[in-house]
Parts: C-alpha cells; structure tokens; sequence
C-alpha cells in the first residue's frame, strides 16, 4: 500500500482542516458530511461533463461556498441553532444529490467513471500537494497573522473583538466561507481523487469523522490533518489485516476509531474546545 | 453516527404519521376473497438499499417495473432497514396491497409475523426459510454463478490467489462468498481465497481501498457483492491491471474494462411469474428456488474480453455448467 493510505484519508483531512478555522470562530457545522456530499456530486458531474479532474475540484469548492452561504444565512446572519440548522443541511444535501443522481442515470442507477487526478510524483497528485500547502499557510495563518488572532478571538470571547471595532459577524461569516469551500474541496477530491464515481450517500459518514477529528486535533491546523491521516492509516492497516484471522471483520473496521480514542485518552487532556463554539452572537447595543 | 441514523428517525416519523392516520381507515378485516379481480392488483416492493445502486436493489427494481409494465399493477416501493421493515410492510398491508415484497432475507420475519394478520396480503421474500399461508419466499440460486466465476478464476489465476469483496456481511452474501471460494478450489486445491469487507454497499472509496488491499495480498482475479460501491472495485483492478467478475447484473460493459464476466440474476421473469400466479389466486406459501435451469441466473462472459480466455478453459467451464444445469453438480448454499 505504501503512501497510498493519504489519498483515501486525504477528504476527512480537508474537511477537518476547514472545520477547525470554522470552529475555531465559534462555527460549528454538522452539516459537513451533507457539504462533501454535494460537493462530491457536483464534482463527479463537472468533471464528467468537461473531463477535466481540476475542473471538478473547483467546482466541488464553489458548491461547499454555495451551500456556507445558505448555511451562514440562517446560523450567523439569523442566529438559528447551529446544530439543527446542520442536521438540516445533511438531510437537503442527501435527498437533493440522490434526486439528482436518479434523474440523470435512471431510477436503477449506473456505474459511471468520471476521470481521475493524475498523479504528479510517486501517489502525490495535485490534491494532497494542496493539502500540504494549505495546512502550512492555515497554521501561520491563524498563529501569526492579526486576522488569525480576530479569529482565534471569535471562537473564545465574542464581546471582545466587538470591543476591539471589529465585526465578529464577518469574521464568522469568513469562518464559515473557508470551512464550506473546505468541505466541498473534501467531497470533490473523494470522486476525482479516489473513487472516480459517485454513489449515493458515499460519503459515508467521513463528514461525521472529521468533526471528531477536530477534536482529535485539538483544533490546531496541523493536529486536525495529522489526525485525518492517522486515523486515515489504521483504515488501510485494517483493511490488510481483514480476513486473515477467525476475528469477525467487524472488530477491524471498529480499528480507526479505536485507536483515535485510544490516542484521545492520552493527548486528550488540558486542551478544551472554543468558548464560544456554536453559540450565536447577537451584537450588543 | 451517519446520515442514516437521521433518515431512519425521519421516516419513523413519517411511519408513525401514517399509522395514526391509518387508525382511522377501516383496517383489512379478511372478508375480501383473495385474488378478487374487482380490486386494482397493487405490488409494492421493500428494499434494504437504495434502487439506483446498479446491483442488488437495483435488479429487484427493474422487477417490479416489469410487473407493472406486464400485469397493469399499481406498483409501490420504498427503502426499509431495522425497525422500519415491520412498519413499512404493515402500512402496505393495510393499504390494500395484494403483494408486498420484501427484498432480503431479513424480511422473512416480518413477513412471517403479518401474514396471519392481513390474509389478503401475499408476503413474498428474496430468500428466508419461513413459509405461511400467504408467506412465502424465492431463493435466487445466485451461488450457481458465483461458483463458475470462482472455477474460472481458479483456472486462470497466475498468482494462485483469488479475492472477494464484500460491502455488509450479511449471510446471503457470505453464501455467494463460499459458493466462489469453493469453485475456485475445485478448479485449482491450493488456491488462496482472500475476503475483506467493507461494511456499506455505498462507500465507493471504501470499496477501493479494501480492493487495493486484497491485491497487494496478491489477488489477481477480484469478485464483488458490493453494490453501488463495485465502481471502487473495478477502479482498483483497472489501477492494478487484474481482472475482475460482475455481479447480480450484467456489469460486462463497464467502462473500466476490467470485467472477464459476470454472475448475474434476471429477477423479471421470476418477479412477475409470481405476482401472476398471486393475482390469479395460484400462489401458496413455498420457498422457491430459481436458478440457472430456471433462467434465473446466468453466468455471461464479456464478449470483448472472452478471447482473453484460452478455448480449453472455457470448455471446462461449460463442461461445469453443463453439470449445473443438468443436476449433477449442486452448488453449496447456505440456508438462512
């Protein structure tokens, strides 16, 4: 298997990735895994349309934009709760994509191939060069820029950055762009980069996963994508180690999140999750 | 936690707002003849997936659309999992539908359990033991196609290891499994039968990645039960240029071009001899089994590809078909 385990991790990496700068301002989206899934779907279209792979992935971007954008409306713009407005999000998006998908291929489905990523050096294609990329910039992004600092300051105590004379509505807002184009990135690279398909519900709970891995990575940048990735890499462990014992196949696929509480049991402690997070912020007068 | 788990309370929901309602609605009361030609012949079909998954749902669908087409049917159908089973057939029941069937063995129990409440209700399963008055099921004898797609693997596998993927283990899958594995060792008696699973017919990458795995394994002929994730399987053998088998429907032409043949079920003209028998009032609770003497199930190499095959292997192949078709040879089933 060698390095290929990161191109199967990669889309709870990006989607974690996006969820912790949203988190981090107070964001708090369980709508992700509906947010893969269209931006999965409308991947796989686009790039079966212009058999372009890039195409698709920026598409893939523009839907997760296109879905932050209903999503913010209703949870920062209106102050809805956050977590039914999510749940809410999940339901549209897989009603909408299975809706779609049944009327372009028939009611029985197909098996389509849409073009892959091609791969650039050794598994390395463009998606997990872009992965590397982002998690860099994110880092310094947050640590070391003044914008990080608004953001960081968001999720933790909103009257202060209001105090400070800066709209915590716009930093939430941009939170929750970046974690919507994230999510959508996530979904797209899914088809384009590993399974070249789409299916109905083959997201299959990663938009879930990756939430949990914010956690995991104590919602810093590079914790977030580590965690993706080693959760990523006991996936493909068990997948070789299946089969070749009496054990039932059930316990090996229990194997990631095992060993993520597992590694939680004993990283877990002294960090805490932001002091705002998923509370909405109603301006002060 | 998945997107499932939310559906499942959804459609509890909706359940629950039919079955209220229905309270009102004169229930079944068994005073009506079965097969009475006066009330419109309603069919409705119960899936454990959804019907575009190009595989097991998928074949069932294409069934109950030749039952409409054929027989004029009102024709009904939903997805129903868990708890929903019982409900959902219940509902159909009630509703005045002359066939309810349930695709998988897990409806049998349900189905077992309503027959003697809506006796103008025909319950039919895709495989399960129970039987009843108006309970019965049909066994597709898919094993017969699995096992010739194991025996040709095992006569053409270089590496001497063939692979299984499945989504759910669920025991009409681990039946095909064993029915592969054991005409792969009869074609070849040390041949190594490697089986992952992925647990959901749905994650296609999923699918890739165990596929992936079972070939690094050394697997160079790869089956499937995985459904609307297969596109997974074929993608991984066309990266890792081994061959592969289609399963449930014909999956030859599939663009990968990986596919030697496939082991496939025609569920139409099962599907609607039966509803036929049950509209004109000929059915009665049995367990049928279908399979290649019936037409049911057929084994079809991909036509582009067959040449890949050497004329002395595919004469044994027949020759092992012939043994099927004929009774000599019965293929290993388990019961469930």
């Amino acid at each position: 298997m060698g390095l290929e385990f990161l191109r199967f991790g990669a889309p709870v990496a990006f989607a974690a990735l996006g969820e912790s700068i949203g988190q981090r301002a107070g964001v708090l989206n369980i709508g992700l895994e509906g947010f893969m899934l269209m931006g999965a779907y409308v991947a796989f279209r686009v790039t079966g349309a212009t058999g372009n792979p890039y195409l698709g992935l920026l598409a893939g971007v523009v839907a997760g934009v296109v879905l932050a954008l209903i999503q913010g409306f209703l949870t920062i713009h209106n102050t809805a709760d956050q977590v039914v407005v999510g749940t809410a999000v999940n339901l549209l998006a897989l009603g909408l994509t299975n809706t779609l998908f049944r009327a372009q291929f028939g009611k029985s489905g197909e098996l389509v191939r849409v073009p892959s990523l091609p791969t650039l050096f050794g598994p390395f294609d463009a998606g997990l060069i872009l992965l590397g990329i982002l998690v860099i910039a994110l880092s310094l992004w947050l640590a070391r820029s003044k914008w990080g600092l608004a953001n960081r300051a968001v999720g933790e105590y909103p009257p202060a950055v209001q105090s400070a004379g800066l709209s915590v509505t716009r930093i939430r807002w941009q939170a929750a762009l970046l974690a919507g184009a994230f999510a959508g990135l996530a979904g797209a690279y899914l088809v384009v980069g590993v399974a070249h398909t789409f299916a109905e519900n083959m997201v299959a709970g990663r938009g879930f996963v990756a939430i949990a891995m914010v956690t995991f990575g104590r919602w810093r940048p590079w914790g977030v994508v580590l965690a993706s990735l080693f959760v990523g890499y006991i996936d493909s462990l068990q997948y070789q180690w299946q089969g070749r014992s009496a054990l039932p196949v059930e316990l090996f696929q229990a194997l990631p999140y095992l060993g993520a509480l597992l590694v939680l049991v004993f990283v877990g402690r002294g960090a805490a999750a932001p002091a705002a997070l998923g509370v909405p912020y109603r301006r002060e007068r | 936690m998945r997107i499932g788990g939310w559906m499942t309370l959804g459609a509890a929901l909706l359940v629950l707002a039919g079955c209220t309602s229905g309270g009102e609605a004169p229930k079944a009361d068994g005073t009506a003849p079965a097969g009475d030609q006066s009330k419109p012949f309603k069919v409705a079909l119960l899936t454990p997936g959804p019907v575009s998954d190009a595989g097991w749902n998928a074949m069932a669908y294409k069934g109950l659309q030749a039952i409409e087409k054929e027989l004029g049917a009102t024709v009904n159908n939903q997805e129903a999992t868990g708890s929903q089973k019982l409900d959902a057939m219940r509902s159909y029941a009630q509703d005045g539908y002359t066939l309810v069937f349930g695709h998988g063995f897990e409806y049998n129990d349900p189905a077992a359990e309503l027959g003697p409440a809506f006796p103008d209700t025909f319950f039919v399963t895709s495989s399960g033991g129970k039987t009843g008055p108006n309970v019965g099921a049909f066994r597709f004898y898919l094993e017969q196609g699995f096992y010739l797609a194991g025996y040709t693997a095992g006569l053409m596998t270089k590496t001497g290891k063939v692979a299984m993927i499945g989504g759910d283990r669920v025991p009409s899958i681990a039946s095909t499994f064993k029915a592969f594995a054991a005409g792969a060792k009869a074609a070849r008696p040390d041949v190594v039968v490697i089986e992952k699973f992925t647990g959901n017919g749905q994650d296609v990458a999923a699918a890739k990645q165990a596929t992936l795995a079972a070939i690094g394994e050394g697997a160079d002929f790869v089956i499937h039960q995985a459904n609307a994730a297969a596109q997974g399987v074929f993608d991984a053998c066309k990266e890792k240029n081994v061959k592969a088998f289609g399963a449930n429907l014909d999956q030859n032409s599939n663009e990968s071009g990986v596919i030697l043949a496939s082991a496939i079920i025609n569920a139409e003209p099962a599907f609607v001899a039966l509803a036929k028998d049950v509209k004109e009032g000929k059915y009665k609770g049995e367990v049928r089994l279908t399979g290649m003497a019936e037409k049911s199930i057929d084994y079809v190499f991909n036509p582009a590809m067959v040449d890949q095959i050497p004329v002395e292997i595919q004469e044994k192949i027949e020759t092992e078909r012939a043994r099927i078709l004929s009774g000599d040879l019965a293929v290993p089933k388990d019961e469930f």
